[in-house]
């Protein structure tokens, strides 16, 4: 038995280019243009506020040395010395002497220290120097305390060996440890570069999430309305439904796009701009440049998951679409996509922290969840290419293997009036569609 | 047959809408499809234009079955209205017929000539929701016949309407009828029928009761009607006591009878005659398609109870 020739094209671009006009010419999508605009500009600008809320913050460091002298001469240097470089109050940094290396490696992992310097004096009198690091200590801190270190022994050797006569001065080691927080091959990551790429990540994934929900939701509200208006009756006779489904994902996609583009440019130029803003605010270098991270390669892999990403859901929604009669009965039918979608924002989340288990690593290439969580690994420098390309197989698959379903139950819900279908008239419909 | 529905069978799970549905309709012909509620019309519409599939059976149209005839063959004014509600008459029409194959600029003008037709050239640049349910309603009629289809299905095209609109819209169909299209009318004004229809098809439960032209439909119970009509106020009441003979209408003067197969129409002349009554008129007709309708589908007509309404309940004490 043939079927009728519905060749996809013109008909899917003549209904793409409806939906998008309405979409476009539409009050709501204009206003939450708007909105969504406002708030990325905001959380673009979100580290600048936090560090001007955050400028007394005090970074305690425990000093732990074989003799109480040395202690209390490496504390005082080292006050002196980061009130000279770092450009802002020793107030900043607050030096606390610890009995032994292992109540200030406790203190640092249980957060009460911000890190911790033992200092150790081989039998030549050379100093060497154990860096603990803490949640919130950078390479930039670690530098400015390896400038310390070094002060420290040099008046140390100044004072004690007093050439000449005595040994040369050696300069002193400086062991760092991680004691906490994300490190990179070991070595703490700059906390203004940990800052950026989860300040980029966040950003990037909060507007992926919300706009492949928000647009998956129009999605399913149109194919609802259209059902509802029963002006379904006349595009089911004029129209096959995989040109309907197809033109409406591509004409609410476009819109959505196109939104995006207005979101995310000045969300950029906010990133772009926050170093010289947090500078005129009088908060130093503390800021550095969060666009150091965005790669044309990073924004093509984000544009790519989203149009995969969005494909996929606006695909699931249309079928959930067709399966009310009225926009309002909507809610109760999505929410269970939004969960889908929320669980894999909030692993997304959970990465951005530098948490990524083996469970994260996996869902990274399930294709609901691989938009949000590969793309946050990306954010964070942590895939291999073949990881990525995987990834992006599996999506378009799931996005092949998801619209012939969607057209199925969409072709059979789009009829169904007053009466939503249980799961077992769900599957029938998929199997059989118009059963 | 340029139309034909050969054994079209359907079920929705445990219901059996079309149970070997058979149709044959002329070429250029208004054909009415009739049929109570859940009959099958709708659904027989559905699969024609390939939204449902039948079990079995076909659907041919000049012997090329309906799943290879392209989209824009057919025309379909669904039972349930609708139209985008934002969209201006304009844009919604251009829409719609761009689907069906329409160059933009060609349908642009060809809403505009219909609509002035129509005698409503304003309702160009109006937003759907602007307008009135019946206007709305021909709004939705341009939609299904400005591409041209050769065959249209309307469901219920008169619902609604007011009886100018009516009579506009009766209008447009014929027209189009002598410009050689298939028109397929569903509804159950059966007068609209009488007027318009060369042949019906009467279904019921999914399958065909009796199809053909008009006249034999109408003739196919075997009953008459008689119109008898009398002067000097004389009561007609004792025609009902002649076998075969039911009073449809009854009145002073004249009345109008039913008679059953095979009772002769000049019996009720003779017996008025014999009684000395002077007769002023006397006509033979064939039944109303509502009669025969009624008597197809098992509701016969002397069956008064079946048709009334059930009596009101007890009140409570």
């Amino acid at each position: 038995m043939s079927e009728r020739h519905d060749p996809t094209f013109p008909n899917t671009g003549i209904i793409a280019n409806r939906e998008f006009f309405e979409r476009v010419r539409s009050r709501p999508y204009r206003a939450s243009t708007v909105m969504l605009s406002l708030l990325a500009v905001g959380i673009a600008f979100l580290p600048v506020i936090i560090r001007l809320l955050d400028r007394d913050t005090t970074t305690r460091i425990g000093i732990v040395a074989d003799d109480p002298a040395l202690a209390e001469r490496a504390s005082g240097i080292m006050r002196g010395v980061l009130a000279s470089t770092s450009g802002t109050s020793a107030a900043g940094y607050q030096f606390v002497i610890e009995p032994d290396r292992a109540t200030a490696a406790t203190a640092v992992g249980d957060g009460t220290m911000d890190g911790a310097l033992i200092a150790t004096r081989d039998p030549s009198g050379r100093l060497d120097f154990t860096f603990i690091t803490g949640q919130g200590i950078g390479s930039d801190r670690t530098q400015i305390i390896a400038v310390g270190t070094f002060a420290v022994a040099f008046l140390e050797w100044t004072e004690l060996v007093r050439p000449p006569g005595g040994t040369p001065f050696i300069p002193p080691t400086l062991n760092v440890v991680a004691g906490a927080g994300p490190t990179t091959g070991g070595a703490p990551l700059a906390a203004t570069e940990i800052a950026s790429r989860q300040l980029l990540g966040t950003v990037l994934v909060v507007v992926l999430f919300l706009t492949m929900v928000i647009y998956g939701m129009w999605v399913a509200a149109g194919v609802a309305a259209e059902k509802e208006t029963r002006v379904m009756e006349l595009l089911i006779s004029a129209a096959s439904p995989r040109q309907l489904v197809l033109g409406k994902v591509v004409g609410i996609g476009l819109a959505g796009l196109l939104q995006y583009a207005t979101i995310l440019a000045p969300a950029l130029i906010a990133l772009a701009v926050q170093g010289p803003v947090g500078q005129a605010l009088g908060l130093g270098g503390a800021i550095s440049p969060p666009l150091v991270g965005v790669t044309p390669a990073l924004l093509l892999a984000y544009g790519t998951f989203f149009v995969l990403g969005f494909t996929l859901y606006a695909l699931i929604y249309a079928a959930a679409g067709s399966l009310v009669s009225r926009v309002e009965d909507l809610q109760v039918i999505a929410l269970p996509m939004s969960l889908l979608g929320i669980a894999g924002y909030i692993q997304a989340v959970l990465a951005l922290s530098g948490g990524l288990s083996t469970f994260m690593r996996i869902s990274s290439f399930v294709p609901f969840w691989s938009p949000f969580v590969m793309f946050t690994r990306l954010t964070v420098g942590r895939v291999q290419p073949w990881e990525l390309l995987l990834a992006y197989g599996l999506l378009i698959l799931a996005i092949g293997l998801v619209a012939g379903l969607a057209i199925r139950v969409y072709a059979a819900g789009v009829l169904l009036y007053g009466q939503r279908p249980g799961p077992r008239q769900l599957l029938r419909t998929v199997i059989s569609p118009d059963a | 047959m340029p139309l034909v529905v050969a054994g079209l069978r359907k079920r929705f799970g445990r219901i059996q809408a079309l149970d070997g549905l058979d149709l044959e309709i002329p070429s250029g012909h208004v054909f009415g499809f009739l049929g109570a509620n859940g009959a099958g019309k709708t659904t027989t519409m559905r699969i024609a234009l390939g939204v449902l599939h039948a079990d079995a059976g076909s659907i041919t149209w000049h012997g090329t079955d309906h799943r290879r005839l392209p989209r824009a063959t057919w025309g379909y004014l669904p039972e349930e209205r609708g139209l985008y509600p934002k969209m201006t008459v304009l844009e919604q029409l251009v829409f719609f017929a761009r689907l069906q194959g329409m160059p933009a600029d060609l349908a642009a003008r060809e809403v505009r000539s219909w609509l002035a037709r129509l005698r409503v050239p304003e309702f160009a640049d109006r937003r759907a929701d602007s307008l009135s349910k019946g206007n709305q309603q021909k709004i939705q009629f341009l939609a299904a016949v400005m591409h041209d289809p050769q065959i249209l299905l309307m469901d219920e095209p008169f619902t609604g309407l007011d009886p100018v609109n009516v009579v506009l819209l009766r209008q447009a169909l014929l027209e189009l009828r002598d410009r050689g299209k298939t028109i397929i009318l569903s509804t159950h004004q059966m007068e609209t029928v009488e007027a318009m229809c060369e042949s019906v098809a009467i279904v019921d439960h999914g399958r065909t009761v009796i199809s053909g032209t008009l006249r034999d439909v109408k003739r196919s119970t075997g009953r008459q009607t008689v119109t008898l009509g009398v002067e000097n106020g004389e009561h007609l009441d004792w025609l009902s006591e002649i076998p075969g003979a039911r009073v449809l209408r009854p009145g002073v003067d004249q009345v109008e009878l039913d008679l059953t197969p095979g009772t002769d129409p000049r019996t009720i002349l003779a017996a008025a005659v014999a009684r000395g009554l002077r007769v002023r008129h006397f006509e033979v007709t064939d039944p109303t398609l509502e009669q025969v309708f009624v008597e197809l589908l098992g509701h016969p007509a002397a069956d008064d109870e079946t048709l009334a309404l059930a009596p009101l309940p007890e009140p409570v004490a």
